[in-house]
């Protein structure tokens, strides 16, 4: 029988698949393995929290990646849209008579959660229509420092629109979500509920990235001239992105609001925004995998933390902020386009 | 037609407003805004006086931020978001090393880890300014080993020395009264030997044998001075804090950044870098410090000076003063000495610099540690005004940003000029609002600027 000595040759120099240089696969591995098997370990209260604030942050990432990986623009300012959305979430649903607590009363209208959350994500839509339409013409680093201005112009109007917001008392009571007379008041229904929109939110993303508008931002990204010389008029592309992306976070901060039932300015302080570009950049560029990928190492970053014994708890926040800023700079030396990146930044 | 297609014809109706007219607009709206105030001021003039003195500080600070983020800008070309934590160190620092004496000892902070992390980053700086400036020539005369030897000797001597006077800030002013003698001393010979020369015409060599005694004495005097004033620890702390942060930006250029550029296809890059630095930094300031605000101790200068019925504190000229100072010094450097020429080439094209022979990675470095220095300067000054938090960095940065974009990116006046001028926008334009508006008005600024005037006040040249 004649051996064919060439295929046996390629075979043996096919690079295995678990070779050390494939970072992609053994990100993914590393990080679903720990998740896994942390949740295991703590057991079903804990995963279902954890999977809960991991749908919120991954909710946000994806939409943020369509804007900073896709289309090329590095917004830090995405936290603001997440405020909006949560703001007009609580503003909307919530039926505390805050007269009795001797502060200030704001208007509350006690809508039930289905009928708030079309208007919270239209009011970051408008939001960012006004707002991308002033921001079109930056780019690259200026773009950073307007979009930082924009979650500290949003984070002052939080703290400090008192008639609206009542400021840094935070309002309270804000609904869960009601389907049909069922209140989902547990835990794991509110987590179903979140995963499914983070399901509608990646396959609308994978939706808008795989269509020819996605193929247009790729484009803006890579070369914004040249895709301005084949007749698309850039400007109305970018905005585009933007107010979509601004409505997903607008969606994200209305899920956080009802999650967490009350809110106050410190859930969405620029600090939050910097994370979360450290999430996308982490998980990796232009893939909406990477920042599924992302938000799972970041959260379980923090929950990882907790358990070490030298660590005291209330520094977790703050380690976990020392590993994402060490990890940014190694990311940047080494590997500019994240763990499982397509575009190197 | 595709949902996508949809979409940009729904959106691109709503674009449809023409560039001159939005800019005639915004001439109009900016027109009446500064009419309106100036009616304002008119209307009640010692009100007026009162926000201008409460503003000249804060512009000081945010003019000392600009001018050091726009020397660092105009020659690397990449915003160093380093430059915050820089001011945020510089504070912590005065405040690290006063907290022993101060508050009764109740915040005392004093650890071995930073005190060994910031004597390693000085000798690490030391050792590489040594090789900078021996290597190449001693390479020849010595082996290696002898060579190694030679460095590690002051390189080792220059980190205990810091370790201990970080280690024993209760008795910084003994500690350190033998570096301000002998630096005074030099100054001091430098200068006289100097007029000296100038004077005589080259004549009279003996003479400048006579003026080594003087200037010793005079190091020795100053240096005594410093001994025997327990006070002069708080500014003592001011200039050591400020090297350490110095010092740190330095070794973050020459270690990483250097790299780090060789390597970036964008100044993105750059920016996400320095943005983990800015993340990391700030967290291990929280954990070291809490995030509690605290107050840094009393400065001089706390009495009140009443002008034309205005109000302002000693500490507060104090500071403008500074942000001249400084100013003029960096004017000095940049447009007088053969380094500013240089710092200035490498702005215009580094790799044309590098061609006709100048040590670009030294300059850009040295441009690092001013700038640095000079954002631990404006963080000072600021938390002694105000107090000091950790995140207080962030924010400073950003202000000394759009401070440098409203003078117009680049430009050494323009920065001097932007910052007093966000200073007092931001108290007049708190005239019919509350004082914690000021942070969203500084911003609204800067999208205005950057929308219609993107140039700045006095654009690059």
């Amino acid at each position: 029988m004649a051996l064919n000595t060439q295929a046996v040759g390629n075979l043996l120099r096919r690079r295995p698949r678990f070779a050390r240089g494939n970072i992609e696969l053994w990100a993914n591995l590393v990080i679903l393995s720990w998740a896994a098997a942390f949740m295991l370990w703590q057991g079903v209260g804990f995963a279902i929290t954890v999977s809960t604030v991991f749908a919120i942050w991954a909710i946000l990432a994806v939409s943020l990646n369509l804007v900073v990986g896709y289309t090329g623009l590095l917004s830090v300012g995405h936290v603001g849209f997440f405020g909006i959305g949560a703001y007009a979430m609580a503003i909307l649903s919530s039926d505390a008579s805050y007269e009795q607590l001797r502060t200030e009363a704001i208007p509350t209208f006690g809508w039930p959660f289905f009928a708030a959350l079309p208007i919270s994500v239209v009011l970051a839509g408008l939001v960012a229509i006004v707002v991308g339409v002033a921001f079109n013409r930056f780019r690259d680093d200026i773009y950073v420092l307007v979009s930082f201005g924009f979650a500290v112009i949003a984070f002052n109007l939080f703290l400090n629109w008192r008639p609206l917001t009542r400021g840094a008392f935070g309002i309270h009571e804000i609904a869960r979500p009601e389907i049909g007379g069922w209140t989902l008041n547990g835990a794991f229904e509110f987590l179903v509920l979140a995963l499914v929109f983070l399901a509608i939110v990646v396959l609308i993303s994978w939706f808008i990235v795989t269509s020819s508008f996605g193929r247009v931002l790729t484009a803006i990204r890579e070369d914004e001239q040249a895709i301005e010389v084949f007749g698309y008029q850039t400007a109305h592309y970018k905005l585009a992105i933007w107010v979509i992306s601004a409505m997903m976070a607008g969606l994200a901060g209305a899920l956080f609001g009802s999650w967490t039932s009350f809110i106050d300015p410190n859930s969405f302080v620029l600090l939050e925004s910097i994370l979360l570009v450290s999430i996308v950049i982490l998980g990796g560029l232009a893939t909406i995998w990477g920042s599924l990928l992302g938000a799972m190492a970041f959260v379980m970053l923090e929950e990882g933390m907790r358990f070490l014994p030298f660590l005291p708890t209330e520094y977790v926040g703050q380690a976990r902020q020392v590993v994402l800023g060490v990890l940014l700079v190694l990311l940047m030396l080494f590997r500019p386009q994240g763990l499982v990146g397509k575009f190197r930044l | 037609m595709s949902l996508a297609q949809l979409k940009v014809a729904a959106l691109s109706s709503a674009l449809r407003i023409q560039e001159h007219h939005s800019r005639a607009l915004a001439t109009t709206l900016t027109t009446a805004v500064v009419a309106y105030v100036i009616w304002k001021i008119v209307q009640s003039p010692e009100q007026a006086l009162q926000f201008a003195f409460n503003g000249l500080p804060v512009g000081a600070v945010y003019a000392l931020l600009a001018l050091g983020f726009t020397l660092v800008y105009s020659t690397v070309w990449f915003f160093d978001l380093y430059y915050g934590a820089a001011a945020a160190l510089g504070a912590y620092g005065v405040f690290y090393l006063r907290s022993q004496d101060f508050l009764g000892g109740r915040y005392d902070v004093n650890s071995h880890f930073v005190n060994i992390v910031f004597a390693a980053v000085v000798a690490g700086v030391v050792a590489w300014a040594l090789h900078e400036n021996f290597h190449s020539r001693l390479r020849s005369r010595f082996r290696p080993k002898v060579l190694l030897a030679l460095g590690a000797l002051p390189t080792g001597a220059v980190g205990v020395y810091m370790w201990l006077v970080l280690a024993n800030p209760s008795s910084l002013n003994a500690l350190l009264s033998p570096v301000i003698g002998v630096s005074v001393a030099a100054v001091a010979f430098w200068a006289l030997q100097r007029a000296h020369r100038r004077l005589s015409f080259g004549r009279g060599r003996s003479a400048i044998v006579a003026l080594v005694p003087a200037a010793a004495a005079l190091g020795a005097y100053c240096g005594f001075l410093v001994a025997v004033t327990p006070e002069s620890k708080l500014y003592l702390g001011w200039g050591v804090s400020c090297l350490l942060a110095g010092a740190v930006s330095l070794a973050l250029y020459r270690g990483l950044y250097v790299y780090m550029r060789l390597r970036a296809k964008s100044p993105l890059i750059m920016l996400v870098a320095s943005l983990g630095i800015l993340l990391a930094i700030t967290a291990i300031i929280t954990i070291i410090f809490r995030a509690a605000p605290r107050p840094l101790p009393e400065a001089f200068g706390s009495d009140v000076w009443t002008i034309a019925g205005a109000n302002i504190k000693g500490f507060n000229v104090f500071a403008i003063g500074v942000a001249l100072a400084g100013f003029a010094g960096l004017l000095v450097l940049l447009k007088r000495t053969a380094f500013g020429t240089a710092v200035r080439a490498i702005g215009d094209d580094e790799e044309v610099s590098k061609v006709v022979g100048i040590n670009t990675t030294v300059v850009v470095a040295v441009v690092f540690f001013i700038g640095a220095m000079f954002a631990a300067l404006a963080g000072i000054l600021s938390g002694h005004d105000t107090a000091i938090q950790p995140r207080m960095g962030l924010l400073l940065l950003l202000k000394g940003w759009i401070a440098s974009v409203i003078g117009g990116i680049g430009n050494l006046h323009g920065a001097i000029i932007g910052g007093f001028a966000l200073g007092m926008i931001e108290q007049f334009g708190i005239w019919d609002l509350a004082g914690e508006w000021k942070d969203v008005i500084s911003f609204v600024v800067l999208i205005v600027f950057l929308s219609f005037w993107p140039q700045g006040l006095l654009p690059r040249r």
